[in-house]
């Protein structure tokens, strides 16, 4: 009964949460001074009125925003997204190609900086204080303050301009067709921008883990655990990793909305054809509102996704955060 | 316990380890071979980084100036790199002598890349088509089309010189195909085909073994996306394009070895705008107020553009990769060199003084009656070339004849609502005069778009104007277009009445591997990507 009524919460925010997020993407979409006749006008000058008119006509300008909202939501809730004017395909088919490509490279990275991020936490907080501890936190500080696309361009000068080891951008090698690209070709394609993406979360991460386990090594049972006799590698195992843990988690799976937002970048500047990359597109140059749309509702389920999973997952891991059990 | 501490660092150390091998072991070189393993000689491919990979190629929607249609399209006529109006699907036309009707014979051997012949009816149909869209393409002036055998006759409403330049950048498609779908799966009768297509990634042409016209030397052409500079840059740098767009600080500063610097001399210019009217001369379509009590004084506005030393600009803003800029058509066969100025700084403190602008307080800025001589001058936020330029000229006009110039950044949707009442820096360069016409008709005040923003408006200068676009050919328009600028009294140009402040023509940069020739270019026009590619079937690499 209990775990029907969580679900069904849970289900209530989600809708809710999607529901403002369309409202206010519509509201914010429209209250942009720039309008698509205005985009027309600009990058068609000296288009004549005629012509205007047409547009006005096609993209529904001369409706009210309410109307266009309710006509979207209706056309949502039927499936169709319609169409994006950028890729000239219909806006789920673009979505859905496009996560296939970013899920890989999101997935990677996230994967990546977590392990390392919380590797990296454990050996700072077991040298808390010392030099190692002194040295990687600085440069943990360092990467938090650096931008990605600063991190991805720099990756490309040394990994690709200097050292030549990786390609300067893409998901396969240019001028191969789809057909011809093997798997390692892709994971060549992919390692500097995940790297790229991975630092963005992974400096964070270990920071985090760091001050969690020292909390841990400074506490009594620690202490007690020390006077047992039991070595530092026991108390980091026993004691330290586990409770450091929880805290981990719930960060990392929480960064799914700056994994996103990274992947913007870091698409962007390797020419990654992703969703991120997708993004820009359709919100820069193109003014491309349904692709717009959809992709904001789509990375708010998939931020959401991973804001639930982090609840889910503290509830295994802490006893103590399960419903009904009271600390 | 020293060895006890050991432990974990061990442990931890290991498990990165790992994580790093895990992660770097694929990257064993799997790439294709890069382009410069060939020898250059045995070579007909060409890479090209390039920063707009489009979402579709129907020509239909879009002009071939700028564009891909001169790649996978075949048009009427064509231009040669002196603007000369060449034949190309037609192989002559006739203008009537009432200029309204253009009757256009077309050659018997063209095919589509599907081996479809290109008929008469096809050109029919893409005029036809274009008419009931709301198209990039401007027909507006068209009255009917008609396929007689195989010639094509069009007729006009009224008599439009520019027209012939319209029908050169309409790529034609085929009747039969044309649909649902044609945009992605383009089929043309131009020099090359559309192989493969991956939108933010990469386009593939080869060449079309249908052409009717000289079979291009390149026959595979990889275009692979690359929106920012500096990617451009590193995929130059390790040899991975044959050609890339630049710009004057990475090329000032980079020499690559295997590439030379291809310097392409453009109508690419960039000048400010200046409202010509006071405040409070009404309002735009949208509600914005025009107007500008500073600049509305034609003795200030040709103060400024007396008193810059263009040179100085190329130099210190753009490091020497630009030309001074005089009008909007510079280079162009309707330009007019009489219309040209000489920078005079002393000239430019005269007309100052003459119209009451003196430094009573002292404080190095000119005014008259109590309205200082400075004015804000907005770019677009982002626009490093602009921002520089803009800056350079403000230093040079404040120390030379105290009139001060603010730079500031703003985003493109505000600039359109200030644009009307605040100096801004715009750019242009077209191949068409018909901008020209846009940019200072009085007919074109006020609509918000980025022609006359300064809302000009000069009853003899409209005049020429519509006797230029009215005239029967393009040639026969030229003194008018002249005329327009400068007739020995007033004009849109600088000598004249001043609206714009033109400052610079920008180069177009481009990294280019050692022994790719990209044959001769027209001058290029405003954007640097599809002006360098328009005559991509000239291009060879030398053995």
């Amino acid at each position: 009964m209990g775990k029907l009524k969580s679900v069904a919460i849970y289900a209530a925010r989600g809708v809710t949460l999607l529901l403002a997020v369309s409202i206010f993407s519509f509201m914010l979409a429209s209250a942009s001074p720039i309008d698509p006749e205005t985009r027309y006008r600009l990058s068609h000058p000296g288009a004549s009125d005629a012509n205007v008119a047409k547009m006005r006509e096609y993209w529904g300008v001369d409706e009210p925003p309410a109307e266009r909202y309710l006509g979207w939501l209706g056309g949502v809730l039927r499936g169709d997204w319609g169409v994006s004017t950028t890729y000239r395909r219909p806006v789920l088919e673009v979505v859905g190609t496009r996560f296939k490509t970013s899920l890989a490279l999101m997935m990677t990275a996230w994967a990546f900086s977590g392990l390392l991020g919380f590797a990296v936490g454990c050996l700072m907080g077991v040298f808390r204080g010392r030099w190692p501890d002194r040295v990687i936190r600085r440069f943990c500080l360092l990467l938090c303050s650096a931008p990605t696309f600063w991190i991805g361009l720099v990756f490309l000068a040394v990994f690709a301009a200097a050292l030549g080891w990786f390609p300067f951008g893409l998901a396969v090698p240019p001028g191969v067709p789809p057909d011809q690209v093997t798997m390692g070709q892709r994971i060549h394609h992919l390692i500097l921008p995940a790297l790229t993406l991975s630092f963005l979360s992974f400096a964070n991460l270990a920071l985090h883990t760091r001050e969690k386990l020292g909390d841990v090594f400074d506490s009594d049972y620690a202490l007690f655990a020390r006077a047992r006799g039991e070595s530092d590698a026991s108390v980091l195992l026993r004691h330290g990793a586990r409770n450091a843990l929880i805290p981990a988690t719930m960060l990392h799976f929480g960064s799914f909305a700056e994994l996103f937002g990274g992947s913007v970048f870091a698409e962007t500047i390797f020419s990654y054809p992703g969703l991120g990359a997708a993004a820009a597109a359709a919100g820069m140059g193109a003014s491309d509102m349904p692709l717009f749309l959809g992709i904001v509702m789509f990375s708010a389920c998939f931020v959401f996704a991973g804001n639930l999973m982090a609840n889910i997952l503290a509830q295994i891991i802490d006893p103590r955060t399960r419903e009904g059990v009271k600390a | 316990m020293k060895t006890r501490k050991l432990l974990p660092l061990t442990l931890a150390l290991a498990l990165a380890a790992a994580l790093f091998a895990a992660c770097s072991g694929p990257s064993a070189p799997h790439g294709a071979a890069a382009p410069s393993d060939l020898p250059p000689a045995a070579r007909t491919e060409v890479t090209i980084g390039f920063p707009d990979i489009p979402s579709g190629f129907d020509p239909l929607t879009i002009s071939g100036h700028g564009s891909y249609v001169p790649l996978l399209y075949s048009t009427l006529v064509a231009l040669d790199p002196d603007m000369n109006v060449t034949p190309d699907l037609a192989e002559s036309y006739a203008v009537s002598d009432d200029a309204l009707t253009y009757t256009f014979k077309l050659r018997g051997d063209a095919r589509f890349t599907d081996g479809a012949p290109v008929k008469a009816s096809d050109v029919a149909f893409t005029y036809n088509a274009i008419m009931s869209l709301a198209s990039e393409i401007d027909l507006s002036a068209v009255d009917s089309v008609a396929a007689e055998g195989d010639t094509v006759v069009i007729r006009l409403k009224r008599p439009r010189s520019t027209f012939i330049l319209d029908v050169a950048g309409i790529g034609i498609a085929p009747e039969r195909a044309y649909g649902e779908g044609f945009a992605l799966n383009p089929i043309g009768s131009g020099p090359f085909k559309l192989v493969q297509h991956d939108v933010g990634q990469q386009m593939i042409l080869e060449a079309n073994e249908n052409y009717y016209g000289k079979a291009p030397a390149i026959k595979r052409a990889v275009f692979v996306n690359m929106s920012s500079e500096d990617q451009r840059l590193i995929a130059a740098k390790s040899g991975q394009v044959d050609i890339t767009l630049t710009s004057a600080p990475l090329a000032a500063t980079n020499a690559i070895d295997g590439y030379n610097l291809l310097v392409e001399k453009t109508v690419d210019n960039m000048g400010i705008v200046m409202p010509v009217i006071p405040a409070g001369g009404g309002t735009s379509a949208k509600g914005n107020p025009m107007g500008n009590d500073v600049t509305c004084d034609p003795a200030l506005r040709k103060a400024v553009a007396y008193a810059i030393d263009r040179q100085r600009l190329c130099d210190e803003a753009l490091d020497g990769y630009a030309t001074p800029a005089w009008s909007e058509n510079d280079g162009m066969p309707w330009h007019n060199p009489e219309s040209r100025i000489e920078t005079d700084a002393g000239h430019a403190v005269r007309l100052l003084e003459d119209a009451g602008w003196i430094d009573e307080d002292g404080d190095g800025i000119r005014e008259k009656n109590g309205l200082k001589a400075s004015f804000p001058v907005y770019y677009f936020a982002g626009d490093s070339d602009r921002q520089a330029v803009a800056m350079s000229a403000a230093r040079q006009v404040k120390e030379k004849i105290g009139v001060e110039m603010r730079v500031e950044g703003m985003g493109e949707g505000d600039v359109m609502a200030l644009m009307v009442s605040q100096p801004v820096v715009l750019a242009w360069g077209s191949s068409n005069p018909f901008t020209s016409y846009c940019l200072y008709h009085s007919s074109s005040i006020g609509k918000d778009d980025w022609y006359n923003p300064e809302s000009f408006g000069n009853p003899k200068v409209d005049g020429y104007l519509d006797a230029a676009l009215g005239a029967r050919t393009l040639d026969e328009a030229i003194p008018y277009w002249k005329k327009a600028q400068w007739d020995g009294v007033t004009g849109t140009s600088m000598r004249g009445e001043c609206p714009y402040i033109f400052l610079v023509n920008k180069d177009h940069l481009y990294f280019r591997r050692d022994g790719l020739n990209t044959g001769e270019q027209m001058r290029h026009a405003h954007g640097a990507a599809w002006a360098l590619v328009a005559n991509l079937k000239d291009w060879y690499w030398e053995s």
